[in-house]
This record gives structure tokens, sequence and C-alpha cells, in this order.
């Protein structure tokens, strides 16, 4: 129910003009979508953010969880370090990073400059590439420490006969890692995937916090365009049919992914 | 022998080296903020810049709760967040006992569409949802809140309370309503007590979800009086002006109540994580 009545909501709306005369119109707004550039450059940026975070995670996750997996007798100075960021908010950690990313008072560029990579402060928040470069670190970074929370749990539940008779038979450490870490990590690698893709679709905090979709629009997601339509323009109808088109993404998105995970159990 | 020498030393070596990668990359920004937010405004502008702040001070603080109502938002989170998970437990309680417990016939499909429909993307329902709040004359309300909040905790809250309530032997309840409980008094007497571990990780995902929860209370509650922290946080900087080392002392007051939270119940947080296999 909670699932059904939104979608329907949001199809049913798409058909009305509903911040002006509240007339039906059909699928006016369908076709107005598919012309506007702006959901085209928010649909490619959203779908870029995805590309670049969700495996820039996991590896960083993966990381991260296969250091913090080593003995350590103390567990929680490392435990609450993976928990810290993933407790933070979405919306700070752009806050933060935007800070980082400062022009004349960033620790980004002092660090860049004292190590000798750049002579300059670099505006990396004013400039389209950059901008989206500094935004996929901050999600990277924000969400690696879920990923490794997930597959940290994976890593602990392997059992270590295994890798010793691995040592027996005189397999590297290397071939392990392959051959045994991450074939059992499959399905923690999985679940934090399908998890991972879904909220970063959905990214709104971090470039909204960072950059509000500048410098122009080179960093404004789908979801902002979704934001700014409903609540900034009252544009429910349009707001609607963008939503719908989200919807569809998402949908073929975890479409796809069960689809494969359904090939890979049978 | 000559071999073994080398892999002990690198082993606690590298130990150490893993433990340093992880804290720092854990807790740098946070730190880098608390810094910024004791240094003075002549010291940020320096350059180069200053990492140790030279001369600390508190007046960054005092900005913060004095620029904007920094408490006033303080108290909404808290009144949001707890709402939203005392609500949360109580919805997912019933379900998570149902599906533990009565012999339902499609159990698996019915955890499956759970799972399923926490993978529900928010922003779709951003419309709806905000529709249905002004057609109530609920917006800018806590209630606009705390209701969207309840429906997006409930499958965490479920799935985790779920694995919790099946781990309690159901003679214990059994035995319960022999001597004159009825089912329902025998969940709260008797399962929500065992399961009260469940139920407190449960508990503070909810509230961490809620805490950190920005596009909703973005866009239904914009008015200072119901405003939550992430919201009234990312509204100090001005049109043009962003300063910074008040921000930083605002981020640190919001984040210290949600990091000794997580402080104190961490390997509970873990644990309802990794059971509840849920959102990043």
């Amino acid at each position: 129910m909670i699932v059904v009545y939104p979608i329907g909501k949001l199809v049913y709306n798409s058909f009305f003009d509903i911040d002006k005369t509240g007339a039906y119109i059909g699928f006016v707004h369908y076709v107005d979508v598919w012309q506007d550039p702006q959901f085209w450059n928010a649909t490619k940026n959203t779908l870029l953010i995805t590309l670049i975070t969700v495996p820039g995670a996991l590896i960083a996750g993966l990381a991260l969880a296969l250091l913090a997996n080593l003995p350590f007798k103390r567990k929680w100075p490392v435990r609450l370090s993976l928990l810290l960021p993933w407790a933070l908010p979405l919306s700070f950690a752009g806050l933060i990073f935007a800070w980082f990313f400062n022009t004349d008072y960033g620790v980004v560029n002092d660090v860049f400059q004292r190590v000798g990579l750049i002579d300059e402060s670099v505006s990396w928040l004013l400039k389209p590439n950059w901008a989206f470069a500094a935004i996929c670190l901050t999600v990277i970074w924000k969400t690696s420490s879920f990923m490794a929370l997930i597959l940290l749990a994976g890593l602990q539940m392997i059992p270590r006969s295994l890798y010793e008779a691995a040592e027996v038979d005189g397999a590297s450490r290397w071939q392990q890692f392959w051959q045994i870490t991450i074939p059992m990590l499959m399905p923690s690698i999985i679940v934090a995937l399908i998890f991972r893709t879904i909220t970063a679709l959905q990214t709104f905090d971090i470039p909204y916090t960072m950059t509000r979709g500048g410098p122009g629009e080179s960093t404004e997601t789908l979801a902002m365009l979704i934001h700014k339509y409903t609540i900034d323009y009252s544009d429910i109808g349009y707001g609607s049919t963008l939503a719908v088109f989200m919807f569809l993404i998402s949908l073929a998105v975890t479409g796809f992914y069960l689809h494969h995970i359904g090939k890979n159990a049978s | 022998m000559s071999k073994a020498i080398p892999v002990v030393w690198s082993s606690a070596a590298l130990r150490w080296v893993a433990a340093g990668i992880v804290v720092f990359n854990g807790f740098f920004p946070a730190v880098w903020i608390l810094f910024t937010s004791l240094k003075t405004e002549t010291e940020l502008v320096q350059k180069p810049i200053t990492w140790w702040p030279e001369a600390a001070t508190l007046e960054n603080y005092v900005k913060a709760f004095h620029d904007q109502p920094l408490l006033h938002y303080l108290k909404n989170s808290v009144i949001v967040a707890t709402g939203a998970t005392v609500l949360s437990l109580l919805v997912s309680a019933f379900a998570a006992y149902a599906i533990a417990r009565l012999n339902l016939k499609h159990r698996q499909l019915i955890l499956t569409c759970i799972v399923a429909s926490s993978m529900f993307p928010l922003v779709t329902l951003l419309v709806p949802i905000f529709e249905t709040m002004r057609a109530l004359s609920w917006l800018n309300t806590y209630a606009a809140l705390i209701l969207p909040y309840v429906v997006l905790n409930l499958p965490v809250c479920t799935l985790v309370l779920v694995s919790f309530f099946q781990s309690i032997p159901r003679d214990l309840e059994n035995a319960a309503m022999i001597d004159g409980c009825t089912r329902m008094g025998a969940l709260w007497r008797v399962v929500v007590p065992l399961a009260a571990p469940g139920v407190f990780t449960a508990g503070i995902l909810a509230f961490v979800n809620a805490w950190d929860e920005f596009l909703l209370a973005l866009s239904l509650n914009s008015s200072p009086a119901v405003r939550t922290l992430p919201v009234g946080i990312s509204l100090y900087q001005g049109e043009f002006t962003f300063p910074w080392p008040i921000i930083s002392a605002a981020l640190i007051v919001a984040i210290v109540p949600i990091a000794l939270l997580i402080a104190a119940f961490q390997e509970r947080v873990v644990g309802g994580l990794t059971q509840g296999g849920l959102k990043g």
C-alpha cells in the first residue's frame, strides 16, 4: 500500500497541469521532459555519479574492511572510525568537504601546495569538472564506511580453516584473496552494491550542500531537479513526471541486479 | 628462521599502519572541523593556513548559538528523531512478531517485500508526501516529518526485530499464555523484554536515520520553528558568505550527540546493520 499509492499518485499527477489550470493535459509533460535539456543533464549527472561512486565505494570499502579485519587487541577505535562516517548526515559530509575544497583556506589546496602538486590554489568547487570530482570523492568517503561494515561482517564469517587448507596447498596470499576471500564475500558484496546503487541514484544531500548543483547545472542530479520543480517552483505535475522517470530508472537498475543475482544463484 | 623475524615485525607494524589509515579516514573530517571551530577569524584568514588552532577560542560556538536558533534546531531534531524512533519500534514490533510467530503462509514473500520496499527511491515519494501533508495542513509540523520517517524506518526495524524474536523460544510465551496472559500480554511482558537488545538496536538505527534525514526535512518543514539540525546548519551560509568557523562549531554541536550514541552502543549498531542489511 505504502509503495503502490505514491506511484499511482505520481502517474496520475503527471497527466495534469497542476500548478496553473489544473486541467488534464495528457502526455504533454512527458514530451516536455523528453525534450528538456535540464532533465538529460541531471540524468547524465546522476548516472555518472552512480557509475563512479558505487565501484569507488566498493573498492575503498573493501580496502577499509580488509584493514579493519586485521587482528587488533582493541577493536573499538577501528569500529568507531567506520561507524562515525556512516552516522554522519550526508548533508554534513557535504558541508565538511566543501570546506576541505575551499579555494583559499581549504586543507586540500594546502596539502597539495605543500607537496608541490600544484603551484596556486585551485577553485575546486567553481569549475564544473573539478566540482563533479569533489562531489564524487565526498560521496565515496561517506558511503565506503557502510560498505566496509557490511563487508567486514562478511569477512568474519569466512572460516579460518579455508585459509589454512590453502596455505598447506601452497597458495599465495594473492591467490587466497581471489579464490577464497572474494567468492566467499560475494553475498555481502551484492547486498552492499544493491543498496549503494539505489541510494546513489537518489543523490541529493551532498551536491545540494556542496555546490547547490553548480557551477551552472554541472552537478545537478535528478533528485535535485525533482526537488526544484516540486518545492521551489510548486510545479507538482512536472515534478511528478520527472519522478516517474526516476522511478523507471531505479526499477531498471533493480531489475538488472535481481536478474543477474537470479542467474548467479541458479 | 631468517624469514620469521621480518614477518613478525611486519605483521605488528602492518596492524599499526592499518589502524592508522582506518582511524584517520574515519576521524579526520570531524577533527578538522573541530580545529576550524576553535580558530579565531584572524587565524582563519592567515596564509598559509594553520593546522593546529593557535589561540583556541569558543567564540564561534557563542556565535553559532546566537546567529541562528541552534538550540531550538537541536530540540526539534531530538523531538522528531525520538518520536519517529518510538513509533517505528511500536509498529515494527507488531509486524515482526506476526512474521516471526504466526504461521503465515508466505513468510518469505513478505520478508522479500519488506526488503524491496526499503529500496524504493525516497525522492519519488517526495511529491506524494508533500501533497498529502499540504492537503492535511501538516506542513511545518513535527508530524509531517515523524510519519514519513516511521514509514522509512519500518523495513529496517522489522528485519532486525524478526531475527531477534525468532531467537526467543516459543515455550516461554506459551507458558505465559497458560498462566493467563493474552497473546498481546505475552508479547509485551515476555517477548519484548527478552528481545530488548534487538529493540535497542533497531531503535538506534531508526534514530540515526531520522536524525540524518535532509531532503524531506528541507522540503516539508521550511519554517524555523520546526527546522531540524541538518537543514538549519545548511542555512548558515548566506548568498555569498560562508562563515566557516561558525558552521564548523554548529556541526560539532550536531555531531556530538550522535557520535556519543554510536560510541556507547557500537557493537549493537554494527550487529543491527549487518542483520538488517540496509541503507548507507
